[in-house]
């Protein structure tokens, strides 16, 4: 039975309150099958903070991504996939994984970054607005407001303010990713999601997307997939170990690093099996 | 725990390898520092003495080297869990390795101080008791860092009280001798400073435990009383 | 590395480049082949025909002199069967497409119909012919005209339109969708707004590449029975009076440029030969115009895409 894990008192994470830390969503029993019987997650069990950034980590094929995507519904797409258990979010306590709740409300409320900057061939202005406009708004003045706000908030307006016409095409790879922020933060997301972000970004680029998550965490939850240690190490309140479909250690960050629990993370971390 | 096993990496292995057995190095010229500065003093030798003194600079130069290598590990690899403490753990040792060694120089000095002078009728015996403790006490906490044993470290942290007990012990003996001869206090004021050094080696040698004790279980047990250590990290009560 | 060893890899290279130029000048004279031969074919054309092109020819209608007959009954019919077969073709393509790739459930239906369509497109087109006859010109009553030779036709290019459309949306990558679906968008608004339009250069070349084809499709238009002496044009679609629109050209008889030249081909006199080249030519014109222009519209559409 793995602890929720208390609120870190570390100078990273400031406290405005007392040491109880609000949760935003609680994964409970989560298991997951791939069309075809193949069991990707078992019996996960973790909660995401409100306000933090947990990090998901673990070597290839454990399953980080899949759970990811069970945040926002994304394996609804594909044919014959099956999930059991609950997703519960809060303050509303719907379980988001309930066959009556639509995977697009669940969409609605949490966004989305991949790891392959994917903006679509449109222009810049056009690409944050999509989500904007898929919620029914259309006046010009309130979608260029949320669009400078989305842009701001990605630190990509000075960049692009005297171009939002231009193709998305025409930014670099950490501007497309950055553009491609911006368009999940345009909706208020309540919880982001991360998916490797920076894997296929240079290292400056990835300084600044990290630099961004940090300024990100004050507005949103952040969830975290990464296969870089020391990322998710820089970047994250709380992470969780994951190895063959299972949640093996979660916990604050700061313990994980220095003093995991278990051996199976120990050894992860300090690079004694892959 | 066992920290040595293997890594991926062979060469990161390596190197985790031999800042260890650096340490393990220098710290047995520590402890033969101690041995000659004692038997320079109790016997009177002065080439023994200054022989300690010059190689203090072999003490010197192994801690850079050491703290040189577990820079670069730390550049290089961004060692995690217990690598990480591994490496801070050696960091803060070969530091308290450093000042037992300069200790040891310290008694060497007083050796070639007091070579010269008569010798008491115990031929300093109490001193070299005292001596003998500390440098046990040392020897096993050096053996407890090689066998990464908590218990063996906290068996000779606690050995530090008795130290510190037998220390003041010989320090009233000494005054009592003042006391009695006025003649003897230039004399026996080194032979204070050299117990006084003693009593040090035995708080480094402290040291090195609570830092065996963080490499093993990860929590920083300076300024953490025994019986709390004994408590929280060994898991049991028990009269000291 | 030694002298033997770099003196073996140099020979070793040599033989094998050998091989490339040899394929490079089979593929050359390959190509030139197909290409010599449409030359040569077409120039032949040319210089028949070329000479009697001319405004008149443009303008007169077929007659039984050879000097004053024109193609403008067969030039006008065939532009407005091709009105209707684009018109009805791309809808129902473009929709059919879409759901194939889209909406379908991957089942064994699925797998049958998408079979289906590729063989439909082997189908010979006489037997569209036959087809036609028998549900647009008789059952449904449209009777001999420009609407069922356009519904013909249209049916005759479907398969290749729904194939183009597929692999046009296809290209459209998984992570754009994703993206799309992410952002809380439906299916449809995800087809709509993203998959379509970026699909359209891919689109709109098959189109264009099928009407290209139907162009040039006689077998199926006679055996519907569009006649080969019109000597008047279809009613006009705006009329004078109210209620100024009239769909009467959809049902009125008709002819086009292959049937026209198929006329004049089986005429004695060497005149009639002559226009015919001279129609023959038009046509390919009008074919290989249609095929630049679908150049054209996939590189204008391209240019956005980066994928």
């Amino acid at each position: 039975m793995l602890e929720v894990p208390k609120a870190s008192l570390s100078a990273r994470t400031p406290h405005t309150g007392p040491e109880t830390t609000r949760l935003k969503a609680e994964v409970r029993q989560l298991n997951f099958y791939y069309s075809g019987g193949v069991h990707a997650l078992k019996d996960i069990n973790l909660t995401l903070a409100e306000h933090q950034v947990t990090a998901l980590i673990g070597p290839s094929g454990c399953g980080k991504s899949t759970f990811l995507r069970c945040f926002n519904r994304m394996h609804d797409l594909y044919p014959n996939n099956k999930y059991v258990g609950e997703i519960v979010m809060h303050p509303d306590n719907t379980n988001i994984l309930g066959p009556k709740v639509d995977p697009i409300e669940v969409r609605m409320r949490i966004s989305m970054v991949f790891q392959k900057p994917n903006p679509f061939p449109k222009s810049i202005y056009e690409n944050v607005a999509y989500g904007l406009r898929v919620r029914g708004m259309r006046r010009r003045s309130q979608l260029d407001d949320k669009v400078e706000q989305a842009l701001r908030g990605a630190a990509l307006w000075e960049e692009v303010k005297d171009r939002l016409n231009d193709l998305a095409f025409n930014l670099s790879g950490g501007q497309q990713q950055r553009l491609c922020i911006a368009r999940a933060l345009a909706t208020d997301p309540e919880i982001l999601l991360f998916d490797e972000p920076t894997s296929a970004l240079d290292p400056i680029a990835t300084a600044s997307i990290e630099e961004l998550i940090h300024e990100l965490k004050e507005k949103v939850t952040i969830l975290i997939v990464t296969h870089n240690m020391q990322q998710a190490a820089r970047v994250s309140d709380y992470t969780a170990f994951m190895h063959l479909g299972e949640l093996v250690e979660f916990g604050d960050t700061d313990q994980i690093f220095t003093n995991p629990r278990q051996k199976r993370t120990e050894d992860y971390i300090t690079g004694r099996y892959g | 725990m066992d920290p040595m096993y293997t890594h991926i990496s062979q060469q990161y292995n390596a190197e985790l390898e031999d800042i260890r057995s650096k340490v393990l190095q220098m710290g047995g010229l520590v402890e033969q520092q101690i041995d000659q500065a004692l038997q320079a003093l109790v016997k009177g030798d002065v080439a023994l003495g200054e022989a300690v003194i010059m190689d203090d600079t072999k003490v010197n130069s192994m801690e850079v080297a050491i703290d040189e290598e577990c820079s670069q590990i730390i550049a290089r690899r961004q060692p995690a869990a217990s690598d990480l403490r591994l490496v801070v753990a050696v960091i803060k040792t070969i530091t308290d390795l450093e000042r037992i060694g300069d200790e040891a120089e310290k008694i060497a000095r007083m050796a070639v101080r007091l070579a010269g002078d008569e010798r008491p009728k115990n031929n300093y015996a109490e001193i070299h008791s005292l001596g003998m403790h500390v440098r046990t006490m040392v020897h096993n906490a050096l053996d407890a860092f090689a066998r990464v044993d908590i218990e063996a470290a906290f068996n000779v942290a606690r050995e530090d009280r008795k130290v510190d007990e037998q220390y003041e012990a010989v320090i009233r003996q000494l005054i009592t001798v003042m006391m009695e001869d006025p003649r003897t206090i230039t004399r026996v004021l080194n032979v204070i400073w050299a117990a006084r050094a003693l009593e040090r080696i035995g708080d480094h040698a402290s040291n090195l435990c609570e830092y065996i004790v963080f490499l093993v279980k990860g929590k920083d047990v300076r300024h953490t009383s025994l019986e709390q250590v004994e408590k929280e990290i060994l898991g049991r009560s028990s009269g000291g | 590395m030694s002298d033997a060893n770099i003196n073996e890899i140099r020979r070793l290279i040599t033989r094998h480049k050998r091989w490339d130029k040899l394929f490079a000048l089979i593929g050359l004279l390959a190509m030139l082949v197909g290409v010599a031969t449409l030359a040569v074919l077409f120039i032949d054309l040319l210089i028949d025909g070329a000479p009697r092109i001319s405004w008149d020819f443009f303008t007169s209608f077929p007659s039984r002199h050879p000097g004053s007959a024109g193609i403008l009954s067969a030039f006008v019919g065939t532009c407005l069967v091709m009105l209707v077969t684009a018109l009805t073709a791309v809808p129902l393509g473009v929709a059919a497409a879409v759901y194939l790739e889209e909406y379908a459930p991957r089942n064994w239906v699925t797998d049958l119909i998408e079979i289906n369509v590729t063989n439909l497109a082997g189908v010979p087109s006489i037997v569209y012919g036959l087809l036609a006859l028998g549900l647009f010109v008789y059952a449904l009553g449209f009777g001999q005209s420009i609407l069922s030779a356009g519904l013909t036709l249209a049916l005759l290019i479907l398969p290749m339109v729904i194939v183009a459309t597929r692999e046009s949306i296809r290209s459209v990558p998984g992570a754009i969708r994703e993206a799309a679906y992410a952002v809380g968008a439906t299916k449809w608004q995800t087809v709509s707004d993203h998959v379509l339009p970026y699909s359209t250069g891919g689109i709109l070349t098959g189109v264009i590449i099928g009407l290209a084809r139907a162009i040039g499709e006689t077998a199926p238009v006679i055996t519907i029975g569009a006649l080969t002496f019109i000597a008047f044009l279809p009613p006009a679609p705006i009329k004078a009076e109210a209620p100024f629109v009239s769909a009467d050209w959809l049902f009125a008889p008709f002819t086009v440029m292959p049937i026209q030249m198929f006329n004049w081909l089986s005429r004695p006199e060497e005149a009639f030969q002559i226009n015919a080249a001279a129609a023959g030519v038009i046509l390919i014109v009008m074919t290989l115009a249609m095929n630049a222009f679908a150049i054209w519209l996939r590189y204008r559409f391209r240019k956005r895409i980066k994928w």
